[in-house]
């Protein structure tokens, strides 16, 4: 049956993007996950007090934070083969994403830790705690409350920027949409629907990180 | 390494072709920036409205293109307006996309800036005999733009290289041009790296200059 009315039309782009729509908070979650590991190594590496290796972190943060995720995700997809290394679409878009995502989030890390006061600090090594035990029983653990309210807007931004993914051909949302579109020729339709899609996974999002921030603000 | 042997006797047209895109890439992020600065700036007033119609209406606005991505924004403004017979060409499509997009963050921004002007500030105003309308205007926008200056400024960076996605609606910008240099030479790790220095080349002196930006305004806070 071919669809005639909008209603059917809907029907039957909706379950090709929910299914994309699931692949996008794959590759949302995935990148999330490379970005606050690699975050946290960028971001104890620039505090470790080893000139070197701080200098080769702060050098990743600012490059990475100076080009669009895009040059990143083209030179992995399109740049690499020719080294060799061919990557998947969605595993590219991953390394990509997570990759560009380190780089901001070490920062956000990094500000959260500064912001602990040093007291705290030097109370910890006053009680004989190792410099190792400092960060992890008591300033880390103080900077996590800190840094979840721009953790979360970042993983807001990521899942939006999920959409870059589909200009190096990694199946997600966007690129659904888009092959939905020149089979149906109906693009205004097709992508507000999409649309609509990222606006209900972003939404609840946006609202649990605004709530996050208000009670955490309240604690203090 | 025949490639980098290639890529370096052709080195310096391929500058020229990614210095010409770059003057598209700066034509969109000006272009976004001055839509989104203007209508940002009419949404985060409407949203000071008394009528609860139009505040929802600003908060709306705010919260669905903050919730949709740029791209998303781009290909319905581009391929969706095409279709009921409003074609746009890329550079304006990316200019209004971005703008609109933008007008939501900044919103947010001035929101927050007009939020950080002391009440007093206000109370003075009125105590003059200034209406609202003139305490907006002469009292608490100049300070509350000054605050905000630093974050438009880190937005606006941001954008330069956001503006890189319109290359998926053919505007003739650096990322587009470097994709076409590839399509003729193959050279994709060479051009592609090539691509990414211009925009750190562009980007990276933006954001020292937002930070000292931002440290010069807190410095004349405190004071």
């Amino acid at each position: 049956m071919t669809p005639t009315t909008l209603p059917q039309y809907v029907a039957t782009w909706l379950p090709e993007l929910i299914a994309a729509a699931g692949n996008t908070l794959r590759m949302a979650i995935f990148a999330f996950l490379v970005a606050i590991c690699l975050g946290l190594i960028l971001a104890l590496t620039r505090l470790s007090g080893r000139p070197i290796l701080a200098g080769i972190a702060a050098f990743y943060v600012e490059i990475i934070r100076g080009a669009p995720a895009l040059a990143l995700l083209f030179l992995i997809y399109f740049g690499l083969p020719s080294l060799g290394l061919v990557l998947p679409a969605f595993l590219a878009a991953v390394v990509g994403l997570g990759m560009n995502g380190g780089a901001y989030v070490s920062e956000i890390y990094r500000a959260g830790i500064s912001a602990v006061d040093r007291g705290q600090r030097e109370a910890a090594q006053t009680i004989g705690m190792t410099s190792g035990q400092t960060m992890r029983y008591v300033i880390l653990p103080q900077a996590v409350r800190i840094v979840l309210p721009p953790i979360g807007n970042y993983a807001i931004g990521l899942l939006k920027d999920t959409s870059v993914a589909s200009l190096i051909g990694a199946s997600e949302l966007t690129l659904r949409a888009r092959d939905l579109s020149s089979e149906y020729f109906m693009p205004m339709q097709i992508y507000i629907l999409s649309g609509a899609i990222y606006f209900i996974m972003a939404a609840p999002l946006s609202a649990g990180v605004r709530y996050l921030e208000r009670r955490l603000r309240q604690g203090r | 390494m025949t490639g980098w042997r290639h890529f370096f006797a052709i080195l310096p047209d391929c500058i020229l072709v990614l210095l010409g895109g770059a003057v598209t890439t700066i034509e969109i992020t000006l272009g976004g920036l001055l839509v989104a600065l203007i209508l940002g700036l009419v949404i985060a007033l409407l949203r000071r409205s008394s009528f609860r119609a139009v505040t929802a209406l600003a908060v709306a606005y705010v919260e669905v293109f903050r919730c949709v991505p740029v791209l998303t924004q781009l290909f319905v403004i581009y391929f969706g307006l095409g279709q009921i017979g409003l074609r746009l060409s890329p550079l304006p499509a990316a200019i209004i996309g971005f703008g609109l997009n933008g007008a939501a963050y900044l919103a947010e921004i001035y929101r927050s800036g007009i939020e950080s002007v002391p009440r007093g500030q206000s109370e003075a105003g009125s105590s003059i005999g200034m209406t609202k309308h003139q305490t907006m205007v002469w009292i608490i926008l100049p300070q509350a733009i000054r605050v905000s200056l630093p974050p438009i400024g880190n937005y606006g960076v941001g954008l330069l290289k956001d503006s890189s996605i319109a290359v998926a609606i053919a505007a003739p910008e650096i990322t587009f041009d470097a994709t076409n240099l590839i399509n003729q030479t193959y050279l994709s790790t060479q051009i592609y790296l090539l691509m990414a220095l211009l925009y750190i080349g562009m980007s990276l002196p933006l954001s020292h200059l937002v930070r000292r930006l931002e440290r010069r305004s807190r410095r004349g806070v405190r004071a």
